[in-house]
């Protein structure tokens, strides 16, 4: 009854692996060197803002966005106050370095994820779905294991790993967005003899705001909850902290910092929210 | 031979319903060596929406085309502005191959040539309404200056002043059709294409776009091709009618000719519900008045004008052909025995229209209650001509 | 007919479900940690090998970090860990006292941790055509004279020094040896965040012919594979060491096991009390693994078959006599 499955093992492909690692490794070093420059000159930009910034500036900054964005002068200023709280516990310089990466990946998947999204909208993305499911399945140290010997641990294959974690919602709910705006205003657009890009611009990504929106909410969401992934791969700030609990079985420690990860989630959450919804809310 | 204005050569579209086991090429060939559209669809999932249609349409005038859900009439006008492929057939502007412009040359035709109004509006919810109808000027670059005059102008064409800057949301179902027309002649189209443009509003609501649209088409001479399933609709509308059934052009023909000789039974059964009084003018049974006397004319003359014509009422004009009233042949009688003066017997109230172009049921009322035949007369008060009751009547029957 | 096939369903459901409570009661089976090193791996398929086919015990698995599988052991979750870095485990002394979980005995206690610097960059390699950078590399006070040797790409001017696991209590006492021996002020310390990338932080550079130096500990495959030196500190003594200041001990690497299999399986206790091996041992296996790419139950298979005369150490007659007709059976 038990018999056991039929094995080919696999025919070679895991060996071919490691060798085409080592291959790159050695000798495309000075490739991966020059672009773990330009991102780690990225994320050490934004980090150096993060750090110049004083404290009150910035939670006088998050009032204000408050005020702007959710348009309401008491909700800016609760968030001011939960953000106070990682620096009362003295993670704040933590929750910088934290941040310079959560912001670099975004940021990354935005430029990335925004064009592929209008890509797979148009062209019949059946077929990318299955690389989009992997991207987000895929558990990360598989793919991030070759990166750690191409780039070095750290600050870069940590973004990268965020990157291909959280833009993958960016992706399809653009796509998704673009495909179902009203077929009817589609029609009348190319009625009146638009090109296909005037349709792209001038109907489609107007009434797929909300959901493109949706999806940028969801892509930060997605790189905060990827912070303690990237600690494993030597990025250091609230990730490493919770890292440094666990393996501590310091439950306390734990839960700290990982309400202060929870704040930034909720912070980032609240602020973009309000702004794909802002003409809903207006009419 | 001067060219037509819009012509369509043997236009077909097929459709493939689930799995095709042909390709269009063969079910065409297929379909000219006599298979039948259910057989296709049958045997090989190929359905044809529109199969052999030819028509013309010239400058100018208003083509309704009506059919059933099914018969292909919005495939058919969509493959006139090729937003619909046609699979088969020419399409021909002006004496230009519509069918063969590549794509810069169809944006052209489009931008420039054809609009389109739809059954659902199609308004773009992000934009206010003027966005929404200098939208095609956009499209064409006009710089924003121009095209909000334009689109202004449009707007107040319309009757819809002072809504510029609102959503189109807000708007009724009505206003937002106006918009839409709007839109579409903003373009200064030589062919307005509509996709059953009123059918999704109220009746009455539907009843006096219809009356702009006329309005709109002596102003501006448009040439109009309009889709509906609203037979009444489509008489009243068009100059031309045309029916499809089963994706064919079944008859082509003015509202009269199709009434009184219909091309075959499903003809004849399509318009039997047509209400002829809403369709039929006033000025089809309009006659000429055959007893007239002028005012300087006088009593006997009056009489022996209805003697001759066997009528007991006269129509008195004065010399400019104005109407002055009315007389009767008690009256004119009264007259030659002096009891009263010619003056005296002139019955000035009498029914009367001038909008001779309307359907004949707008009279009805009048026609109930009138107890002399109803006049028609031109915006200068002159006698156009008379309708008898009887002919209003009549065509409340149809035969 | 949609009701009767989800009551069909249904019961077929429950049916599973209780015939599976039936079998908790035959046969106890021993739990072993998993905590996910090679070598622990290796010392389990062993250990496990033994206890089904000399003592005729079901055998099974607890994966998990290593926090969890030790709590698990104190809990009497788990019965058996095969190897324990005592030094890594901050409530270890305390556990034992309290009798929470017993010790066997020792598993290997030649085990070697420290800075690790690539064999090439104190003494180059003529064959790979790498010069000798930091010739005069000897201690891990010296490393304070190769910052630009070691530099660090993402703080550019430092060298960077790997750290231990974030959380290891090693790592902590790392940390301190940093600071220590003044390297703080040249130098990063960087932790890795888990041992793969650690371990692949080291592959990379190695590939590469470049410097690195950091953390590492023998036997791991990686110590095995790589020609790496240890770099040398002053001589092991215990407050210091906590400090920072000496050289690692040799961890006594231990075996434990739960206060409940030490009264239930008498017998097997005695066979773990017996097991010793040792870092040269531990590694041997750890290179049938990574060279022969065999399993781990392969491995300890094809070990033991070559170290009969542990068997003869570690179990009575009758035992081993049953270990070996076992071993004869297993195809290689």
């Amino acid at each position: 009854m038990n018999a056991q499955f039929p094995q080919i093992g696999d025919l070679g492909l895991a060996k071919g692996i490691d060798k085409a690692v080592l291959y790159l490794n050695v000798h495309y070093s000075s490739a991966f060197t020059l672009l773990k420059n330009i991102l780690l000159a990225y994320v050490n930009f934004l980090q150096n803002i993060l750090n110049w910034l004083p404290w009150w500036l910035f939670l006088l900054l998050v009032v204000v966005l408050g005020k702007k964005l959710r348009h309401s002068f008491w909700q800016g200023l609760a968030l001011a106050g939960l953000v106070s709280l990682i620096g009362l516990v003295g993670y704040w310089q933590m929750m910088n370095e934290t941040l310079a990466i959560v912001l670099a990946a975004v940021s990354i998947s935005l430029l990335l994820g925004f064009p592929l999204g209008v890509l797979f909208s148009i062209v019949n993305d059946k077929y990318f779905l299955p690389l989009l499911d992997a991207m987000q399945t895929m558990p990360t140290f598989v793919y991030m294991i070759p990166a750690v010997m191409l780039l070095g641990p750290g600050k870069v294959p940590a973004v990268l790993a965020t990157v291909v974690y959280a833009v993958v919602p960016l992706i399809r709910l653009t796509s998704h967005g673009i495909r179902h705006v009203d077929s009817a205003m589609v029609e009348a657009a190319q009625a009146f003899g638009s090109s296909r890009w005037q349709i792209l611009w001038k109907v489609q990504l107007p009434q797929a705001r909300a959901t493109i929106m949706t999806g940028v909410n969801q892509t930060l969401l997605m790189a905060v909850a990827m912070v303690v992934t990237c600690s494993m791969i030597g990025a250091n700030g609230l990730g490493m902290e919770v890292l440094i609990a666990i393996n501590r079985t310091e439950s306390g420690r734990g839960l700290i910092a990982g309400l202060c990860i929870v704040i930034i989630a909720v912070l980032l959450d609240r602020l973009t929210q309000g702004i794909g919804s802002k003409e809903g809310e207006q009419l | 031979m001067t060219e037509a204005f819009f012509k369509v050569e043997h236009l077909t579209k097929l459709f493939p319903v689930g799995f095709p086991s042909c390709t269009a090429q063969e079910a065409l060939v297929h379909l000219q060596n006599g298979l039948s559209r259910e057989e296709l669809k049958a045997k090989h999932h190929m359905l044809a929406a529109v199969h052999d249609v030819s028509l013309e349409v010239r400058q100018g005038e208003c083509l309704t085309l009506i059919g059933l859900s099914g018969s292909g009439k919005s495939t058919l006008l969509r493959c006139l502005n090729r937003l619909q492929e046609p699979t088969a057939g020419k399409i021909y502007f002006r004496g230009q191959e519509v069918t063969a412009y590549n794509k810069d040359q169809l944006l052209q035709f489009r931008q420039q040539h054809v609009a389109m109004v739809f059954q659902n509006f199609g308004l773009m919810t992000h934009r206010n309404v003027l966005d929404n109808v200098c939208y095609g000027l956009e499209v064409q670059g006009m710089d924003k200056e121009q095209r909000y005059v334009k689109g202004r102008a449009m707007l107040e064409m319309v009757g819809l002043t002072g809504w510029e800057g609102e959503a189109v949301q807000r708007l009724s179902g009505g206003m937002k059709q106006r918009v839409g027309l709007a839109r579409a002649l903003a373009n200064e189209p030589d062919i307005l294409l509509m996709d059953e443009a009123f059918s999704a509003l109220d009746p009455l609501v539907r009843n006096d776009l219809q009356f702009e649209l006329l309005c709109i088409q002596k102003k501006m001479g448009k040439t109009i091709i309009f889709i509906t399933h609203d037979v009444d609709e489509a008489f009243k509308l068009g100059n031309r009618v045309g029916i499809l059934r089963d994706g064919g052009l079944v008859q082509l023909a003015t509202p009269e000719e199709m009434l009184s000789s219909p091309a075959d039974a499903y003809v004849r059964k399509f318009i039997n519900d047509v209400d002829s009084s809403k369709v039929v003018s006033i000025a089809s049974v309009m006659e000429s008045p055959t007893a007239l006397v002028r005012a300087t004319d006088g009593a006997h003359l009056a009489l022996n004008t209805m003697r001759v014509n066997g009528v007991s009422s006269a129509y008195v004009v004065d010399d400019k052909m104005q109407l002055m009233g009315l007389v009767t042949l008690d009256g004119v009688l009264g007259v030659l025995d002096k009891k009263h003066s010619f003056a005296d017997i002139l019955i000035k109230e009498i029914p009367t229209t001038t909008t001779p172009e309307q359907p004949v049921n707008s009279i009805m009322n009048l026609a109930v209650q009138a107890s002399y035949p109803i006049a028609v007369t031109d915006k200068y008060n002159r006698l156009q001509g008379i309708v008898t009751k009887a002919a209003v009547l009549a065509t409340l029957c149809n035969d | 007919m949609k009701k009767s096939v989800w009551l069909a369903l249904m019961c077929l459901f429950l049916f599973l479900a209780v015939s599976g409570c039936g079998g908790e009661t035959k046969q106890a089976k021993l739990v072993f940690c998993d905590a996910g090193w090679d070598s622990l791996r290796f010392h389990n398929a062993i250990a496990q090998f033994i206890a089904q086919k000399g003592y005729g015990l079901a055998t099974e698995e607890l994966k998990g970090s290593t926090p969890v599988t030790y709590t698990a052991l104190l809990r009497g979750d788990a019965d058996v860990y095969m190897e324990i870095w005592t030094s890594n485990l901050a409530t270890y002394e305390d556990d034992v006292k309290s009798g929470k979980f017993k010790v066997a005995g020792i598993n290997f206690n030649d085990s070697k941790q420290g800075i690790y610097v690539p064999r090439y960059v104190i003494e180059g390699d003529a064959k790979r055509g790498i010069a000798a950078v930091a010739p005069d590399l000897k201690t891990v006070a010296d490393l304070a004279k190769y910052p630009e040797v070691f530099k660090d790409e993402e703080n550019p001017g430092k060298g960077r020094l790997y750290g231990a696991i974030p959380g290891w209590r090693i790592d902590e006492i790392m940390f301190k040896k940093f600071k220590y021996y003044n390297l703080d002020k040249n130098f990063v310390y960087f932790r890795p965040g888990s041992d793969a990338v650690l371990s692949a932080a080291f592959t990379a550079a190695y590939d590469k012919g470049v410097p690195i130096a950091g953390y590492n500990w023998e036997p791991t495959w990686l110590s095995g594979k790589l020609d790496l030196v240890l770099l040398a500190d002053a001589p092991y003594e215990a407050q210091a060491f906590l400090e920072g200041k000496t050289a690692a001990p040799s961890v006594p690497i231990t075996i434990g096991v739960s206060a409940k299999a030490w009264q239930q399986q008498p017998e097997f206790v005695k066979f773990l009390q017996a097991y010793h091996t040792s870092s040269a041992l531990t590694a041997e296996g750890l290179v049938l693994l990574a060279d022969e790419k065999l399993t781990y139950e392969q491995a300890a298979q094809k070990f033991l078959k070559k170290h009969p005369e542990l068997l003869k150490q570690w179990l009575p007659e009758d035992r081993r006599v049953k270990v070996e007709k076992a071993l004869e059976e297993v195809r290689l």
